[in-house]
């Protein structure tokens, strides 16, 4: 019992986070078609501001608040940067631009701050655990749990109801249809970023908390992990994208909770397994579209 | 017609040109040679290349030993060279924490008839430069690459700047067993060599001297949380006295956060990839924490110049022991060329070899009669109060410490 107890709150924790991730992922693929692979590096950079913010004497809020708006205005500035003069190219040279722009913000962050961790003091009542029954949960799980949960109702909310969740969704079916709509695609695509980066923010600062440190290349791991979150739920897919996300966690903390010790080398790569396993019955993501091209 | 026969102005440029850059290929083979070589004790250039990870995962552990090794470079080229003729000359090209790429650099740094390689402080791209070095001949030493089966996958031409994993493991056993402790949990992972060996020279040390080994985890380097691991070792009852594991930042740091936020104060054991600020940083959540390392780290006794002149060259204090050791590679080094009084790879080699109680700042070094790895002293190190304090120094007795097998 205790056990299951462990594995739902681990699942819900991951689960939360890397569903936070890969709609960060899903919001821009739904605009441009594109899987950002520096989203993981804006998470980085949250890191870093959240640090910045502290060691200034910064309240822990207000820090976290900062962090998290700097990763939305980074994203926004990523998009006008580097991505808007290559919108209209071929999707490898999207894909490639993605990737330049993740390693040139590595290289700045290990040649401009250190190529060395950064312990990122969060206030000391994080650090501690509170019982649920035979039960221990750590603080940090709670708060991820909450400000992912949060998240993702809000929205959830601001999905089905705002007018810019609507256009998301819509160029998500269609992004043609959003022209017809009369919604200009540059402040579409701007905003899509934004979003996109304040939930890197959220996620990078729920990381960072949960490992007390941050350090130039910590995007990678998770950014890997969103867009296998993301293909699984169907790229594009802002549902796909949550569900995606717990699918994963549950599958991850499942293994290395009962996995056999002498398998345990192993564990990644039967996770990866059974991703490939999932896609063969779903091609196209849990929630995807299938696409049919006309010969 | 009368021009069919002769060659044409574009011919021509390209003939000459050809022929002259062959003469200067020749002349430059010919000075390189000379250089290199410079046998019987004639001035000449060591060139040594610098395979270094300058960005990526190892950069922590590389960056500040090359910032060592360049200072050490800068002085004894002041000072006219090692015993006033034999200048140092560092081509560096950075490897960016991959396997593949130690490899392509090693390459092209073997290209450039160096006399000496320098490779990442980690036995796996360090086995990939240092298998090409081991071909051509040239003696190859890791920054601080600290598993013992680095040599033993090379061959006689790879060494390395650090102590094995094996003795310092031992170390740790042998404090254990000290302070009395019975029982122990082990945490690796399979994804280097020194996070996977690390914990099975630990056990087959500690179980050595009477202890048990309760529980083994292991996890994914870079793995988003700790939590299912720490409910494990929260499982074990009753809770193993000491738990021990070579994870370094940013796990080390993810680890104990959930380790201590879930009540659990057994005693941690670490090895010398936490030997950094980030660890200190962590304050009361890493307090007590001990480790093994090349040294202390302080502004004092034989290191008070050696801050004093990083200061003066790089405008900051060293903030890990890695400076050190790269400045340390640098005197071994110099020891080497000492005794070869040559420039030439093999004279370098086999003096190397036969290097005993090189005077470091961190205490001797030796390699002769040893496994390749460095036979140095092994400094363990206690978190008091968020600063590095000695518990003590140890040399382990080589017969005691756990084999490295490949």
């Amino acid at each position: 019992m205790e056990s299951l107890i462990s594995y739902v709150v681990n699942v819900i924790s991951l689960g939360g986070t890397y569903a936070l991730l890969a709609l960060g992922l899903a919001v821009v693929f739904s605009v441009l078609g594109l899987i950002n692979f520096a989203h993981g590096e804006l998470m980085t950079l949250t890191g870093y501001v959240l640090l910045a913010g502290i060691l200034m004497g910064q309240p822990f809020w207000l820090a976290v608040l900062i962090a998290v708006i700097a990763g939305g205005v980074s994203a926004a500035l990523m998009e006008f940067a580097a991505f808007r003069p290559v919108r209209n190219a071929s999707g490898a040279t999207l894909l490639m631009t993605s990737f330049a722009v993740s390693m040139l913000l590595q290289v700045i962050f290990q040649n401009g701050i250190s190529p060395r961790g950064q312990a990122v003091p969060v206030p000391a009542w994080l650090t501690t655990s509170i019982s649920v029954g035979v039960s221990q949960i750590s603080k940090v799980q709670i708060m991820s749990i909450t400000v992912g949960l949060v998240a993702l109702i809000f929205l959830k909310f601001f999905f089905d109801r705002s007018y810019w969740g609507w256009a998301i969704k819509a160029a998500a079916n269609d992004f043609e249809i959003v022209g017809l709509m009369g919604i200009k695609a540059s402040r579409l695509i701007t905003f899509a970023f934004l979003l996109s980066g304040l939930l890197a923010g959220i996620a990078g600062v729920l990381w960072v908390v949960q490992r007390g440190s941050v350090d130039p290349l910590m995007g990678f791991k998770p950014v890997l992990a969103a867009f296998i979150v993301a293909v699984i739920g169907g790229l594009g897919s802002l549902t796909g994208a949550v569900f995606g996300g717990f699918i994963l966690s549950s599958i991850e903390i499942a293994l290395q909770t009962w996995l056999p010790a002498n398998v345990m080398p192993y564990r990644e790569a039967i996770t990866y397994t059974i991703v490939v396993l999932i896609l063969s019955v779903f091609p196209n993501g849990i929630f995807g579209k299938r696409v049919q091209e006309k010969v | 017609m009368k021009y069919k026969n002769r060659p044409s102005l574009v011919m021509k440029s390209i003939v000459s040109l050809s022929a002259v850059m062959l003469v200067a290929a020749c002349s430059s083979g010919d000075t390189e040679s000379t250089e290199a070589s410079g046998g019987s004790g004639e001035a000449c250039a060591v060139k040594v290349g610098i395979a270094s990870s300058q960005t990526g995962s190892l950069a922590y552990i590389d960056v500040p030993n090359l910032e060592g090794f360049e200072m050490w470079a800068e002085q004894v080229n002041a000072a006219g060279g090692v015993d006033g003729k034999f200048t140092i000359e560092n081509v560096v090209k950075d490897t960016r924490s991959d396997a593949a790429q130690s490899a392509t650099v090693a390459a092209e740094l073997l290209g450039q008839e160096i006399s000496f390689l320098i490779t990442p402080g980690d036995a796996d791209p360090s086995i990939a430069a240092g298998q090409l070095a081991q071909d051509a001949g040239v003696p190859a030493v890791s920054w601080f690459g600290s598993s013992p089966i680095l040599p033993l996958a090379v061959g006689d031409r790879m060494f390395s700047n650090a102590f094995g994993d094996n003795a310092q493991a031992k170390v740790l056993a042998d404090y254990a067993t000290d302070k009395g402790f019975k029982t122990a949990y082990t945490l690796g992972s399979p994804d280097s060599a020194y996070t996977n060996l690390l914990p099975g020279f630990f056990k087959e040390a500690f179980e050595a001297n009477g202890g048990t080994v309760v529980g083994e985890g292991q996890f994914s380097m870079g793995q988003a949380s700790f939590s299912v691991i720490v409910d494990q070792i929260k499982a074990i009852s009753p809770a193993p006295d000491v738990i021990m594991t070579p994870a370094y930042e940013p796990d080390f740091p993810t680890f104990i956060k959930a380790l201590r936020g879930a009540g659990v104060t057994s005693v941690v054991l670490g090895t010398d990839g936490i030997d950094s600020p980030t660890t200190l940083a962590l304050a009361d959540i890493a307090e007590g924490v001990l480790y093994t390392t090349a040294g202390v780290l302080k502004n004092e006794g034989k290191m008070a110049t050696f801050y004093t002149d990083y200061n003066a060259k790089y405008g900051k204090d060293p903030e890990t022991i890695y400076a050190v050791t790269g400045y340390e590679m640098g005197m071994t080094l110099e020891a080497a060329i000492k005794s070869a009084q040559s420039c030439s790879a093999e004279a370098i080699w086999q003096a190397w070899t036969n290097l005993e109680g090189v005077q470091g700042i961190t205490g001797p070094i030796s390699y002769k009669g040893g496994d390749r790895m460095a036979i140095r002293e092994i400094a363990l190190i206690e978190i008091k109060n968020s600063e590095r304090t000695l518990f003590g120094t140890f040399a382990p007795d080589p017969a005691t410490v756990p084999k490295a097998q490949l």
